[in-house]
């Protein structure tokens, strides 16, 4: 049923967007911006999580807007915010709801957004996700009966289940592990970290080439120097090349928009002969994507 | 040797005795004959609390002049400073208390005395020492001398310039002055005899006549004009004159007695002293530093000399000749001189004093019950200080041989405990179970105290001192004298662990600046290796570290007794300084430059004593405010106390703002404990602060800006 | 150990709403060893009470005492007399025995003076800090003894979240990433073959998210022959 599987399958360079669901209940700009910039250019659009735990519109919702716009989302789910009969019990919702694609993730922590005073479930990890939908998949869930057998469910949905990983994390022995778990433990696609170092990116690609999983590689778009600078310093596993934060930095103000655009698709193409797409966080620049993806020549 | 420990329920029973601070001595008192509190007057010197030392001192030892200044101290041998860097200056500070209060006068009272007459004979250090602790106990004791003065040899043997006579003279005033009568210039054993004692009414008699005779050699020429013995010739030298002027003299001995010899002959104008000495420079008995001393003024020591003759020549001394000794001690370390006859020396000279050794004169137990035996000496039970006859007694040199007169001392403490069991009826018993001493310093410990150098003693030059008696010594400067007492380390103070309290938490061993707590199941704080600073005490968060000599509660006592002396109505200032640095002695007086503040300081030990607790009790109990005073950065022995107290102040301080005291009645400042001007700021600082906001010049939340911990005085 | 921290004196005073006689309650158990409620901190908060009361005029009166532990009724029934003649008591024991002091004495109230904070070890001067939440399946044999679900802000169980950043957690940088150390842990051994292996999620109806947890040793348990047969049905039924 998922184009977005097809088309990783197909060998295509595969293209994602994403975006994020108010916070409020105005849903129809982003819903817009989606048909209009990323329904024709984009396999799939990721719709975010209460993303960096702040309190936003449930992705499961945004995701079926978005059915029904003929786009085809990818639900990120995090395991913060619901324990495992929440998450089943949206799986299978989503699952009724037409949505396929699912990219676990653990999720920022409370205290990083504006609840800090919420509670964290954790109730599983991202790994513990994906097992959770191969075993939906499977036709029972993480429960038992009173006699101790599994539960079984009344007709197991089908999930095109994606995870993530950090290329570029200082320590990227452990990532690999972690990555190789996802992926026994159901994960089909992946989807990267923001990388800004093609040859950084080239060798991590080298080092899982025994993960038999297609790969889309992350791109931030960088607004600003200063955006760059700050990434580097503070996001995890990210690290802007000196020449990319010096090109913003020369650029004219009128041209910074044309320049970010630029780089990134420099970045694409630079990288796609080692992966198998490319996944494009625009963070609210999502008219941008189309050019982006004309600048990285695909 | 393994921490103390105490249940909470035998501390309670022990708390406010004796008990804990005497568990252990400090090795200084249990090598003192009298075993002196040394830590104890120590303290109190260097607190500013001078006669209260001297009365520490007097207690077992009514000799504080002469000991002053002429004791061997073996303490000072035994100070644990040796390993640290050179020992506690005892004997100085013994002596600046004693001589410190000799201008102000000494009022002693006589005890009751209504118990039996007791008679002894020979007003030396033993015998008066027997009749003052008998005359305390309430007997009726008379010291019999033939001498003029009382003192005995410490008059007539030891000289003028090592000990001034004034001085001794000043100990036996104060002996006479607590019940003790002294009869001189009375011969007993001469037309007065030893029964004509019982018959007048005397239940007991201590015989303590001493080693009064020296002894000299039956060598050919020994009997030829202008040779001497030592105790004649040291009697005779304050009259003596110049007596010697040019001469040249040889010393036979090597005592401490022929040191004294030839540095009178010295005095008395020889131009040449030389000492003659069976023994090498090791094996010499004289005490280092005398011999050093001689050496300085000019005698010359000449060692494995055995006298064979005097040379005479028409009637008179010519010279001495002296045969070559190969072995002084045998195998057994038994005196027992071997010579070589044919290896000879001479030396030329005019007068040749024999100082060899003194033995007694037992004139006046002759034909009496009392005995002596073939080799003339007293037979006497040493378990009981008791001679042939059941009511005489003896002590001294007579009976323990040649000693020094703080021995002396201690044997007529034992004497006079015999009579008074004697003539109590008890039966002699002089066994002492002494506490044990506690161990010497580990290296890895001595390595982390604070070093400090000891007080050197003002001396006159060997040039100048030599010329004359007088005191070469000079005494120390009262400044010198309490600097030099903190440098004792208080040893064997150490705390005691409540093993029901105990909680094993590490904190003592964690905040130990020494690192001396080892925890196993509960803490073990070994007793040789604390250094009493008491820091642990202070921050035991289960109270079960109580410090031997100085309660949980001894400062919120303090502080009630502050309060109890300040004006309900005034300011009521608790000021917390060191006793050491901030001397009570110097600061309890009136000053005029004080501020008119209803302000009192509570004197601590140190201020590692004072914890969070304390201070906040101060305002529990009334106080209006409360100033730390911490001593000037790096004075104090104990290292990290600074930061402790600041701390501890700073934990207290919260607290007390968060129970509703304002800020501004409460401050550090650090370096006025010794700063006796800063500290006045400090009172009239905080007087100010705290009048101004009760006159609503800073209403509460906009005070004056807090105190901090940083904020210095000057 | 259980560590606690001191509550503000301002609160301990509300809850005390103006009452008399109050017995301060230290512990001498584990709030004495991380220096916040044995005899020593009794003391001073019975100081501040004091001395707070004095400041607003109110006169209180403080006894102090200090039980062995607050854990255990034979050391909190050594109390009675000084807990009757108390209108409250404030224990500066863990919410353990704060508890245990209510029920013995049902009658009076028994007020917290700490915030029972964490079991944790002593991890530098006067610091402690947090190393197990008594999740009840430990697997420190697993994880070269670095406990992920006390030491991961998120309790992962399967290595670490994209947050770590440079060996530290992205709650803070002054927390180490407990899988960062876990990792490096493991490596120095040699055996990353732990880190490699799949894990199921974790139970955490045996942690203190599941139900009032008890443990019954039979062998020194009189009714074990009774109880002990319950206790084991239920530990079975949370598996």
């Amino acid at each position: 049923m998922s184009k977005f599987r097809d088309s990783l399958a197909s060998g295509r360079f595969t293209f994602t967007g994403e975006i994020g669901p108010p916070k409020g209940t105005n849903v129809e700009p982003v819903l817009e911006e989606a048909v209009h910039y990323l329904k024709d250019c984009c396999a799939a659009v990721n719709v975010t999580d209460i993303q960096t735990a702040v309190m936003r519109m449930s992705s499961l919702a945004v995701c079926r807007m978005l059915v029904e716009r003929g786009i085809e989302p990818v639900l990120q789910m995090v395991t913060r915010d619901r324990n495992r009969l929440a998450l089943q019990s949206d799986l299978l919702g989503a699952a009724a709801l037409g949505v396929e694609n699912v990219l676990a993730l653990t999720g920022d922590h409370t205290t990083m957004g504006d609840h800090k005073e919420a509670k964290p479930v954790y109730d599983l990890d991202s790994v513990g996700l994906l097992q959770t939908m191969r075993k939906l998949e499977s036709g029972t869930d993480l429960g038992r009966t009173m006699k101790g057998e599994p539960n079984q469910l009344d007709g197991a949905p089908k999930f095109f289940k994606g995870c993530v990983v950090t290329p570029c994390a200082e320590e990227v022995e452990p990532q690999i592990i972690k990555l190789e778990k996802k992926v026994a433990a159901g994960a089909e696609f992946v989807q990267t970290q923001a990388v800004y170092d093609p040859r950084a990116f080239e060798k991590f690609m080298k080092s899982i080439g025994h993960i038999k999983v297609p790969v889309m590689v992350g791109i931030v778009l960088l607004k600003n120097a200063g955006m760059a600078k700050y990434m580097n310093a503070n996001v995890p596993g990210v690290v802007v090349p000196k020449e990319i934060t010096a090109r913003l930095a020369a650029a004219d103000k009128k041209e910074l928009k044309k320049v970010s655009v630029q780089i990134a698709g420099e970045l694409i193409r630079d990288m796609r002969g080692c992966c198998q797409g490319a996944h494009i966080m625009p963070l609210g620049w999502d008219k941008e994507i189309p050019r982006v993806i004309e600048a990285s020549g695909a | 040797m393994p921490g103390r420990q105490l249940t909470s329920e035998e501390y309670a029973r022990l708390a406010g005795s004796d008990a804990l601070i005497e568990t252990e001595w400090a090795p200084c008192r249990a090598a003192c004959p009298v075993h002196a509190d040394v830590r104890a007057y120590l303290d109190l010197i260097a607190r500013g609390r001078f006669r209260e030392a001297l009365d520490v001192i007097r207690e077992v030892l009514p000799f504080p002049g002469a000991c002053g200044r002429i004791c061997h101290h073996p303490c000072e041998q035994e100070c644990r400073r040796n390993d640290v860097d050179q020992p506690a200056a005892i004997r100085d500070l013994k002596r600046f208390v004693a001589e410190r209060d000799y201008p102000e006068g000494q009022k002693f009272e006589k005890p009751l005395q209504e118990r039996d007459k007791v008679a002894v004979v020979g007003a030396g250090p033993s015998g008066l020492t027997a009749a003052l602790d008998l005359a305390r106990l309430g007997y009726r004791p008379t010291v019999f001398d033939r001498g003029e003065a009382g003192g005995g040899l410490l008059r007539t043997a030891v000289p003028a310039y090592r000990l001034p006579r004034k001085v001794l003279a000043a100990d036996v005033d104060a002996i006479v002055a607590q019940g003790v009568e002294l009869r001189l210039n009375v011969e007993v054993g001469g037309a007065f005899q030893l029964d004509d004692l019982r018959s007048q009414g005397f239940k007991a008699v201590v015989i303590a006549v001493g080693l009064s005779k020296s002894r000299g050699l039956p060598i050919p020429g020994a009997d030829a004009a202008g040779v001497e013995l030592a105790l004649p010739f040291l009697a005779a030298a304050d009259s003596a004159g110049p007596g010697l002027a040019g001469k040249s003299v040889v010393v036979i001995g090597g005592g401490n007695v022929a040191v004294d010899v030839a540095r009178t002959a010295v005095r008395l104008g020889a131009g040449r002293v030389q000492m003659a000495c069976l023994e090498n420079e090791k094996e010499q008995p004289a005490w280092s530093w005398e011999r050093h001393e001689a050496a300085e003024e000019g005698v010359a020591t000449l060692h494995r000399l055995g006298p064979k003759q005097v040379l005479v020549r028409d009637g008179r001394v010519a010279g001495a000749e002296f045969k070559a000794v190969t072995e002084v001690f045998d195998g057994n370390g038994r005196f027992n001189p071997k010579y070589d006859e044919n290896r000879l020396t001479t030396l030329d000279c005019d007068v040749v004093v024999f100082a060899i050794g003194q033995e007694a004169d037992l004139a006046l137990v002759k034909g009496t019950d009392v005995k002596a035996d073939e080799r003339g000496r007293l037979v006497f039970d040493r378990s009981t200080s008791r001679t042939s006859a059941a009511d005489v007694f003896a002590c001294g040199e007579v009976v323990t041989g040649p000693g020094s007169a703080v021995e002396a001392v201690a044997s007529g403490h034992r004497a006079a405990r015999a009579v008074h069991q004697f003539l109590s009826g008890l039966p002699i018993d002089l066994g002492e179970s002494l506490p044990p001493k506690i161990d010497k310093l580990a290296p890895a410990t001595a390595q982390r105290l604070v070093k400090a150098a000891r007080a050197e003693m003002p001396a006159v030059p060997a040039a100048e001192r030599k010329a004359n008696f007088g005191q070469f010594e000079l005494g120390l400067s009262e400044a010198a004298a309490m600097k030099e007492a903190r440098r004792c380390m208080s040893c064997a103070s150490g705390p005691f662990v409540l093993t029901d309290k105990c909680a094993a938490c590490l904190t003592c061993r964690r905040v130990c600046p020494f690192e001396i707590p080892e925890v196993k199941e509960i803490a073990d704080i070994s007793s040789a290796l604390c250094q009493g600073c008491g820091i642990c005490a202070a921050e035991c968060p289960a109270n079960a570290i109580v410090m031997a000599g100085y309660g949980p509660d001894a400062v919120r006592k303090s502080v009630d007794a502050a309060l109890a002396s300040l004006d309900p109505k005034g300011l009521r200032l608790v000021i917390f300084t060191c006793g050491h640095h901030a001397p009570a002695a110097r600061w309890g007086g009136s000053d005029p430059a004080r501020p008119a503040v209803s302000a009192k300081e509570v004197f601590l030990p140190s201020m590692s004593r004072l914890s969070a607790a304390d201070i906040m009790y101060a305002f529990e109990a009334g106080a209006g405010g409360v100033i730390v005073l911490e001593c000037e950065s790096g004075t104090c022995r104990y290292p990290t106390v600074e930061l402790r107290l600041r701390k501890r102040y700073e934990q207290a301080r919260q607290l007390l703002i968060e129970a509703g005291v304002a800020p501004e009645r409460l401050a550090l400042h650090v370096g006025a404990a010794d700063n006796q001007e800063a500290a006045f700021a400090a009172i009239a600082l905080m007087a100010e602060r705290v009048t101004r906001r009760a006159q609503g010049w800073a209403p509460r939340g906009q005070a004056a800006k807090p105190q901090t911990a940083e904020e210095k005085s000057k | 150990m259980i560590v606690a921290e001191r509550k503000p004196l301002e609160e301990i005073r509300r809850n005390l709403a103006g009452r008399k006689k109050v017995l301060v309650l230290g512990c001498g158990g584990c709030v004495t060893v991380c220096l916040t409620g044995g005899e020593r901190q009794a003391d001073m908060l019975a100081s501040q009470l004091r001395t707070a009361a004095k400041v607003a005029g109110e006169p209180v009166e403080v006894t102090v005492r200090t039980p062995t532990r607050q854990c255990d009724r034979e050391f909190i029934d050594t109390l009675k007399a000084d807990v009757e003649a108390a209108d409250a008591v404030v224990s500066l024991a863990c919410g353990v025995g704060v508890q245990l002091m209510a029920e013995v004495y049902e009658t009076k109230p028994v007020l917290p003076a700490v915030n029972t904070t964490f079991m944790g070890a002593h991890s530098g001067p006067g610091t402690w800090t947090e190393n197990c939440r008594g999740c009840g399946q430990c697997v420190l044999a697993e994880t070269g003894g670095v406990c992920p679900v006390a030491r991961c802000a998120k309790s992962l169980i399967n290595g670490a979240c994209g947050g770590t950043n440079k060996g530290k957690c992205e709650v803070s940088r002054d927390i180490d990433c407990a899988w960062y150390l876990i990792y490096k842990r493991l490596k120095a051994r040699g055996d990353l073959s732990f880190l490699r292996a799949e894990r199921e999620p974790l139970d955490w109806g045996m942690s203190s998210s599941g139900t009032r947890r008890t443990l019954v040793h039979a062998e020194v348990n009189d009714q074990a022959h009774r109880r002990g047969a319950e206790g084991a049905e239920g530990a079975a039924e949370r598996k």
